[in-house]
């Protein structure tokens, strides 16, 4: 309990130590129009509900019940409660200026009010970052993180952020365990195991007869081989000879592979892979797992014993897949029926010509991953303690991602000394020890070292920003030794590894994280697309969407093009399926290309992906006020702030408005006072994105439903930006942009890129450093690689 | 059916209250707060594939599961007679059922009776079941948080779950089938395994030391908004050490002594009469010796002729496996007595176990009244995931009324109910599953 004390005290103080609290900056039209408006109720004669204004300006922001009331303000202005009704109201421009001051100083507020802001804070790995680490530090690719809970979320919308990442008991037993069963597959003991072999041709042919099992994978089929004997865990491999068998030019057939078992009706089973079958002859694909992470049988209680491999065709071309025709036969002089599918030959089919199943694998005994951390065991009983030690000095230093001392491995040395007579061998001891290692707050959180105000990080410390920015992991055998050597810091030198790092598969997890969490796009999986409106709606194809837009920004780091392409583009990233969507020729297959959009009409700014689209939709129409505030958001960087209490949401409010067009619905919004404020700034931005639908396909009208009515409006996509200017549709919106937000934009995407960077949210303070590099970004003709330098060498980047 | 199968130690025995006197839980059960400061107990048993429900007109509804009339106002059929002494004690519950469990097989419903979740091809991915809610709140004042069993023991497969209990992250816990096993873990002394169960803690203890002690170093690295997170990193393992303290403690206390005298620890699935009365006689002394007070008891999965306990009726002579007993109630009228004779035999044990709880006095009352005993199954009928024949007995210490046949539509989720449950249980939880609020009919 003593330790909850302790820590209350700490807040307070960093609550005061982040800086003199500045006086509230008002200025004199404020007061002037709270003292024509509100101080005869509000003030020294007298305080109606308790509330006395005048003297809270003479306060300042810092007081945390000043700042309470004046939120207060803001929602009954809001709301419309204040003035009340029979007194004199605020003119439309007072109310604007009064709710502008409010907005911007109760933000400034929360800043200051969040503690640790604008300081880089001990920062755990978030679930992305510690299963990227962990499988590069045991060089074991399994799943680490499947029982830890979600990482917390920033305001900012960054699950990287050092002050919203938080660790508790349960979280912290979670690493534990997922350090003690990473350890004991990662270090090996005994002799090499059995390997067990499998090998199919035919497909296996169960009693199940409503399955099509077949060899060859139409519209319909399935290719299943049963393997009957497996060990529990282990690498295991998986070859498929199959070739395609399709017309010329047709789209690839897609094999879609998966392992499990048979639990009477269902089938427990995890996806292997799915891969394009191209033209040509047959060729084998390889596909590689560990057992032990795929659902295996409980052998004991089996109905149907065996593994399972199901392979099927996942190509789609909208149309359903046909049922089975029953068919006479004649067996054994009497008629029966069976179940025959017919086969269309203009669908891209698979024939799967062999299946071969081989577990465990590995290339030497022990494996690889075994070496690396365990070079050479002891042969002696009095050399294990000294074996240890090797083994965890390199192992620590790896970990820790920086030089260790002694005073670091004693500790550990120690602990092993004390398992090593309790457990049965080296092996048992080490993995003990590891584990410890893997729980240390060394391992689990990013810390640098704290000396004085500001300073430059140290190499290591670099290195490991660096890494985390840019690949979402550790730093690697390079970066170490470039820092051991104390080159790192070196400006060309940092320019050069970025660009390594940029141009290695692992900045993968830095495209996907960060275009994630920049533009929102797990929303895609919270919006539920309606079937009684998309009726051939395939909700896989919200994958697609979101990887259409990771693509996007993807290909325009590793060309290091304009990111002026995120507002208005005349390509695309797509493969088959998104390229079928939106109804141009694209690629053949399930790789994502660079496709032309001439003649799509659409701009291919991800402002109209279908992966943004999607997910500010209402799941059966736009959801024009979503779309803005993503916008405004995600584009412009100046989120709306978050609806005030009380305040209906559009679509919950007066029912007989759903079935009224959406100019007339949102022109709702601008009668009530209460709504004008905020929205004036944000449905207009929607609105030009009304051309698109919830699944982000052009439409020409607009079905509202209510219980059996109908009603059909034809598309408005005209707007009035909050500037005056008008524009009518996407293409109008994205040359807008491109013209006159390309400032704000390069802005926004720097502030945001640069919170990603350094894992917390950005304070005033850093408002000048962002200018410099927005300007250095704008200079740079927006490209985006050429960001990812700027934010790398700056100063912002290299001090703490 | 010889009642003195089990024999508690004399010494124990004779001074009654003793039991939990010599287990430092008293603490623990004052904190309760409840006069008496009597702990709550739950009790959840399951059997498979449903019971007798014919056409009330029809000869064949004398074997009804479901009783006759409503209200105060019922008369049990055959199927629950041996129910009849002890009616005033509990609450038959008609019509409810898990809404999701409707979209699912026929046979797929067992994993979900206490949980409520859907599962379906791609995702059978369970979630927690509501014993385990209950264990997590006041599991660490008994040496045992909860007490998991079944006749095929382990977990079986989803949608053929061999276990009742469902963690926090919706894994099975495995369940123990083999009596011997469970009597030497809840009494037996067993040095060996005390002595690795002593080692593994003290390395836990050794452990988290290390980490404090290291922690210490990393502090003077650090400034002070990092202090703060070092701060919550070492509360986190500061409460796993307490936790591992606790655990030792409980390695100290000697577990109480009962002889195994008359009871059947031998039984196994070739006499299921034996077995299901001694996992019953079991779950008994568990809650008598407050070793743990939530347990879950499934008589047997729905995994057809694989499971170990469909055969179980033939084995007491009766026509058919379990399954097909079922379905030939279902069938026709002439399916009722069959399947009605083995619906008896499990409300036989059933009334055995209720009335050895009833006879054991504690505090100024007894047994049964703080133990809250859920029965049924997840099928009316085969394939039927509806109207789950559903019983409440005991738990009158939690404000349950007893003596009615309550009966809902079926628009009332099963949820609502196990709301209320957790909720008297004194385990609260706002929802759980679909429920859409609480079912405080079945209250006092």
């Amino acid at each position: 309990m003593c330790r909850h004390a302790l820590a209350c005290v700490i807040a307070v103080a960093i609550l005061t130590a982040a800086g003199p609290l500045r006086a509230v900056e008002v200025d004199a039209s404020v007061a002037a129009i709270l003292e024509r408006h509100c101080v005869a109720c509000h003030g020294a004669q007298a305080q109606n509900a308790n509330v006395r204004l005048d003297n809270l300006l003479a306060e300042t922001t810092g007081d945390r019940r000043a700042a309470e009331t004046w939120h207060d303000v803001r929602n009954a202005l809001n709301r419309g409660e204040m003035p009340p009704k029979e007194a004199p109201q605020l003119s439309s421009s007072d109310r604007t200026t009064l709710l502008g001051w409010l907005d911007a100083t109760l933000s400034e507020r929360s800043d200051l009010a969040s503690g640790a802001a604008g300081h880089v804070v001990m920062r755990r790995l978030n679930r992305s970052e510690y299963q990227n680490t962990m499988r590069d530090l045991l060089g074991l690719d399994i799943d680490f993180v499947k029982n830890l809970p979600p990482d917390e979320v920033s305001p900012d919308g960054f699950t990287n952020n050092g002050a919203a990442l938080r660790m508790s008991a349960l979280q912290l037993e979670h690493y534990l365990n997922a350090a003690q069963n990473g350890l004991a597959r990662a270090i090996v003991e005994g002799p090499a195991p059995p390997a067990f072999e499998h090998r199919a041709v035919e497909t296996v042919v169960d009693k199940l007869k409503t399955l099509h099992w077949s060899n060859r994978l139409g519209r319909t089929g399935t290719f299943v081989a049963r393997i009957r004997e497996f060990p529990d865990e282990g690498e295991f491999v998986l070859r498929i000879r199959a070739r395609s068998e399709a017309p010329p030019g047709a789209p690839h057939p897609r094999m879609h592979v998966r392992l499990g078992y048979r639990a009477d009706t269902q089938t427990p089973s995890r996806d292997v892979a799915e891969v394009d079958v191209p033209d040509g002859p047959a060729r084998t694909f390889e596909f590689r797992g560990r057992i032990e992470e795929f659902p295996i049988q409980s052998r004991a209680q089996s109905k149907y014993p065996g593994m399972l491999v199901w392979v099927s065709n996942t190509y789609s071309d909208g149309k359903p897949a046909p049922l089975g025709e029953k068919v006479d036969f004649e067996e054994d002089g009497k008629i029966k029926q069976k179940l025959v599918w017919p086969v269309d030959p203009a669908f891209p089919a698979i024939v799967v010509e062999a299946l071969e199943f081989k577990a465990p694998v590995f290339a030497a005994w022990p494996p690889e991953h075994h070496r690396q951390l365990v070079a050479g065991a002891p042969s002696a009983r009095e050399d294990e303690a000294q074996s240890a030690a090797a083994v965890l000095r390199r192992f620590m230093r790896r970990a820790y991602r920086r030089p260790v001392g002694e005073a670091d491995v004693a500790p550990m040395r120690r602990f092993f000394g004390k398992v090593r007579p309790r457990v049965a061998s080296f092996e048992q001891a080490l993995r003990a020890t590891l584990a410890m290692v893997l729980i240390s707050p060394d391992f689990l959180y990013r810390i640098e070292r704290q000396d004085g105000e500001n300073r430059y990080v140290d190499d290591h410390e670099l290195a490991s920003r660096l890494s985390y920015f840019l690949w979402g992991t550790m730093p690697d055998q390079r970066l170490m030794e470039l820092a051991d050597r104390g080159k790192l810091a070196d400006r060309g030198t940092l320019r050069v590894e970025a660009d390594r790092l940029l141009g290695d598969p692992r900045s993968w997890a830095f495209v996907e994280q960060f275009s994630d969490q920049w533009l929102d796009l797990a929303g895609v999986h919270r919006v539920a697309i309606n079937p009684n409106y998309y009726p051939d709606f395939d909700p896989s194809l919200k994958q697609d969407m979101r990887r259409e837009t990771q693509h996007f920004f993807a290909y325009l780091l590793r060309e290091n093009l304009s990111a002026l392409n995120f507002l208005r583009s005349d390509f695309s990233v797509l493969n088959h399926r998104m390229a079928r969507h939106y109804g141009i020729t694209g690629p053949r297959g399930g790789a994502f290309e660079r496709v032309s959009l001439a003649g799509a009409q659409r701009p291919g700014g991800v402002a109209a992906h279908a992966s943004i689209l999607l997910a500010n939709s209402t799941g059966e129409d736009s959801h024009p006020v979503e779309r803005g505030v993503w916008i405004r958001t995600a584009l412009l960087g100046d989120p709306p702030a978050s609806p005030p209490p009380s305040v209906p949401n559009l679509a919950s409010g007066d029912v007989d408005a759903t079935l009224l067009p959406l100019k007339r619905q949102l022109e709702l919004h601008q009668d009530s006072a209460a709504c004008a404020h905020c929205h004036s700034g944000i449905d207009p931005w929607g609105v030009a994105l009304e051309e698109f639908d919830a699944v982000g396909l052009r439409r020409s009208s607009v079905l509202r439903r209510s219980g059996d009515e109908a009603v059909e409006h034809a598309v408005d996509a005209s707007a009035v930006l909050p500037d005056g200017q008008r524009v009518d549709g996407a293409e109008a919106l994205a040359d807008y942009m491109l013209d006159s937000q390309r400032g704000v934009f390069g802005r926004a995407l720097t502030a945001k890129l640069l919170a990603y960077a350094l894992g917390r949210s950005l304070i005033a303070a850093d408002q000048s450093s962002v200018d410099e590099m927005t300007k250095a970004f704008e200079k740079a003709d927006y490209r985006l690689r050429e960001l990812c330098t700027i934010i790398v060498t700056s100063d912002s980047f290299l001090s703490r | 059916m010889a009642r003195k199968s089990w024999h508690l130690d004399r010494r124990t025995f004779l001074h009654g209250a003793g039991v939990s006197l010599a287990l430092p839980v008293l603490e623990c059960m004052a904190a309760d707060g409840r006069p008496g400061g009597r702990p709550r107990r739950f009790f959840a048993g399951y059997f498979p594939y449903g019971i007798v429900d014919r056409a009330p007109d029809s000869e064949a509804a004398e074997w009804n599961w479901f009783p006759t009339g409503d209200g105060k106002d019922f008369r049990l059929n055959k199927s629950l007679a041996p129910l009849e002494r002890l009616r005033s004690e509990l609450t038959i519950l008609g019509g409810l059922s898990h809404p999701k469990g409707r979209n699912m097989g026929g046979h797929d419903t067992a994993d979900t009776w206490l949980t409520g979740a859907e599962l379906k091809e791609g995702h059978l991915e369970n979630t927690v079941s509501i014993d385990q809610i209950a264990a997590m709140r006041y599991g660490d004042r008994t040496r045992y948080p909860s007490m998991v069993l079944s006749s095929d023991g382990g977990v079986g497969e989803p949608t053929r779950s061999s276990t009742l209990s469902f963690s926090r992250t919706g894994q099975p816990v495995p369940a123990e089938n083999k009596p011997k096993q469970v009597f030497n873990r809840l009494f037996g002394v067993d040095p060996r395994s005390l002595d690795a169960q002593r080692q593994s803690l003290d390395s836990s203890r050794s452990m988290l030391d290390l980490v404090m002690e290291h922690s210490a170093t990393v502090r003077g690295r650090l400034g002070s908004h990092d202090r703060v997170k070092l701060d919550e990193y070492l509360e986190s393992v500061r409460q796993i050490e307490r936790r591992v303290e606790k655990s030792q403690q409980w390695l100290e206390v000697p577990k109480p002594r009962v002889h195994a005298t008359g009871l059947h620890l031998e039984a196994d699935d070739t006499t299921p009469g034996e077995l299901i009365k001694t996992m019953y006689d079991l779950v008994y002394l568990a809650f008598r010796t407050d070793s743990t007070r939530i347990a879950t008891y499934q008589i047997g999965n729905m995994n057809g002729a694989t499971s170990i306990a469909g055969k179980f009726p033939q084995l007491l002579g009766l026509a058919d496996h379990m399954h097909s007993l079922a379905h030939g109630a279902r069938k026709n009228d002439a399916g009722a007595a069959p399947l009605g004779q083995w619906d008896l035999f499990l409300t036989e044990q059933l009334a055995y176990f209720i009335e050895r709880l009833r006879q054991t006095p504690e505090g100024d009352g007894t047994l049964l009244d703080s133990t809250l005993v859920f029965y049924g199954s997840s099928n009316c009928q085969t394939h039927v995931n509806l109207n789950y024949p559903l019983l409440l007995a005991g738990g009158s210490d939690m404000g349950l009324a007893h003596g009615s046949f309550r009966k809902f539509g079926a628009e009332v989720p099963l949820a609502n109910l196990y709301v209320t449950l957790l909720d008297r249980l004194g385990a609260p939880v706002d929802s759980f599953a679909d429920s859409t609020g609480a079912l405080d009919q079945i209250l006092a």
